[in-house]
């Protein structure tokens, strides 16, 4: 699981060119859109203009593949459990058990419709270094103290994995082995506690440096944002593209995946 | 447990978002400058902890600890948790459109968790700590599970049936995250109490 997410922020691509501002923006847009479809050709559509970004913006591939890999695993499930529950007369069975198609669609549904939002979700933040990311949420009147707030836990996160990836060797060399027992929950809440106190003491040293350095609360930053007609253009394509994924899908031209959903 | 991008519908997405807001307007009052690191210390304590792996009889689940931020934070675990889930949606998992949901599943399971935290108040035990904190985190991650199979039943009716295997999923974890919240709790209450919210002060005699 990739964590550093902007490793490939400095490819040359329109992608990673365009203003950091307008393409949250516009990709957005198209996430919403894309979250709100209702029928399994215009989501198939989306999925067709998700991976053109992907592709216009040169991550590779593999480097998406290991996130989409865990949340098809995790929506595997609705392939089995929609289709044998879903509501209402059933004409086929399989070994006498209901298996309605209708489940299979919704399923199918679901599980494009997030792979769609995940890969623009990562092209979207694979494209632009993260603090730069976060400074065109500012400028987008994202209050200050939310943008300030997942610079630090972002900081941390790495610091804290390679904490914990220290402890868990610790406890391995000491003879420590997981199993389905009370004990180990019992030493995990322990291994928590450890990390919990280690951390906090440790930020607590770098808010002393920071407030020693002049911190008062603010956020300053040298990234100037310069926007081009180019970058207000590709946004229209991008939104017009939305709107119309989501007009079609109200069109009333192919089948709602489910009746019930409005 | 997270919800992914593309489950739930448009009206409990922004149902989600409008209770994230109340929530976030809520908890999130008067937030000191020397807040600022604490929180995002928990936030990112959070993110990590989903990271550790539990093993069950036959699969592996993952820690989620929505509780303990309640119990360390307070009333400001909302915003800690809120972050951590928008971060982890940047990652590609929890989801973008389903920031809200999740921020209030979670968030909302700690906030819960804080008030059971501090019923411990009203009660003497030999080892309160310990049995409130795996108390705040089983009703933590409960509430949770109920906020996920209600997102799903108001989605529509096809899901009748995954919600109600949510819930007992959730009385699984209750008992897992119990254990570890409470065995947590009382070692932080033994070696850093100040850690811990809602402390009174110990009267001198």
């Amino acid at each position: 699981m990739p964590l550093d997410i902007d490793r490939h922020a400095q490819t040359a691509s329109p992608v990673q060119r365009w203003d950091p501002r307008i393409k949250l923006v516009a990709l957005m847009v198209l996430i919403f859109a894309t979250a709100l479809l209702k029928t399994l050709p215009m989501v198939l559509l989306a999925f067709v203009v998700a991976a053109a970004l992907l592709l216009l913006s040169r991550i590779p591939l593999g480097f998406v593949a290991h996130t989409v890999k865990w949340i098809v695993l995790f929506l595997l499930p609705f392939f089995i459990l929609l289709p044998v529950t879903y509501p209402g007369t059933v004409e086929l069975h399989l070994f006498g058990i209901p298996f309605a198609m209708e489940g299979v669609r919704l399923a199918l549904l679901i599980v494009v419709k997030s792979l769609v939002i995940v890969m623009i979700a990562m092209t979207l933040f694979g494209s632009v270094r993260f603090d730069v990311a976060m400074v065109a949420l500012q400028r987008l009147k994202c209050p200050s103290i939310i943008v300030q707030m997942l610079l630090f836990t972002y900081r941390y996160i790495f610091l804290f994995m390679a904490e914990m990836q220290r402890m868990d060797i610790a406890m391995k060399a000491r003879g420590f082995i997981k199993g389905p027992n009370f004990y180990t929950l019992k030493v995990l809440g322990g291994f928590v506690g450890t990390l919990l106190i280690r951390s906090f003491e440790r930020t607590d040293r770098i808010y002393k440096a920071m407030l020693s350095k002049g911190y008062q609360g603010e956020l300053h930053t040298l990234v100037e944002f310069r926007a081009v007609p180019k970058d207000f253009m590709k946004a229209a394509l991008v939104i017009v593209v939305a709107v119309a994924l989501l007009a079609l899908d109200l069109a009333g031209l192919f089948q709602i995946a489910e009746q019930s959903w409005y | 447990m997270h919800i992914a991008d593309g489950i739930v519908s448009g009206p409990v997405i922004g149902a989600g978002f409008a209770g994230m807001a109340l929530l976030a307007a809520a908890t999130m009052r008067n937030v000191e400058m020397d807040e600022i690191p604490k929180l995002s210390v928990a936030a990112a304590v959070f993110f990590v902890a989903s990271f550790i792996h539990i093993p069950l009889v036959v699969a592996s689940i993952h820690l989620i600890l929505n509780g303990l931020v309640g119990v360390i934070l307070g009333k400001r675990a909302f915003v800690a948790i809120m972050l951590g889930v928008i971060l982890q949606s940047f990652f590609g998992f929890g989801g973008v459109t389903v920031i809200g949901v999740n921020a209030v599943m979670l968030g909302g399971g700690a906030l819960l968790a804080y008030g059971v935290w501090q019923l411990r108040h009203y009660v003497s035990l030999p080892n309160k700590e310990v049995v409130f904190g795996a108390l705040a985190g089983a009703f933590g991650i409960f509430f949770s599970g109920c906020v996920l199979a209600l997102a799903l039943v108001t989605t529509g009716e096809a899901f009748l049936v995954s919600a109600k295997l949510v819930i007992q999923y959730h009385l699984v974890l209750m008992v897992l995250e119990g254990a570890v919240t409470g065995a947590c709790v009382g070692f932080l209450a033994k070696v850093k109490p100040d850690l811990l919210a809602g402390q009174r002060k110990v009267q001198a005699g």
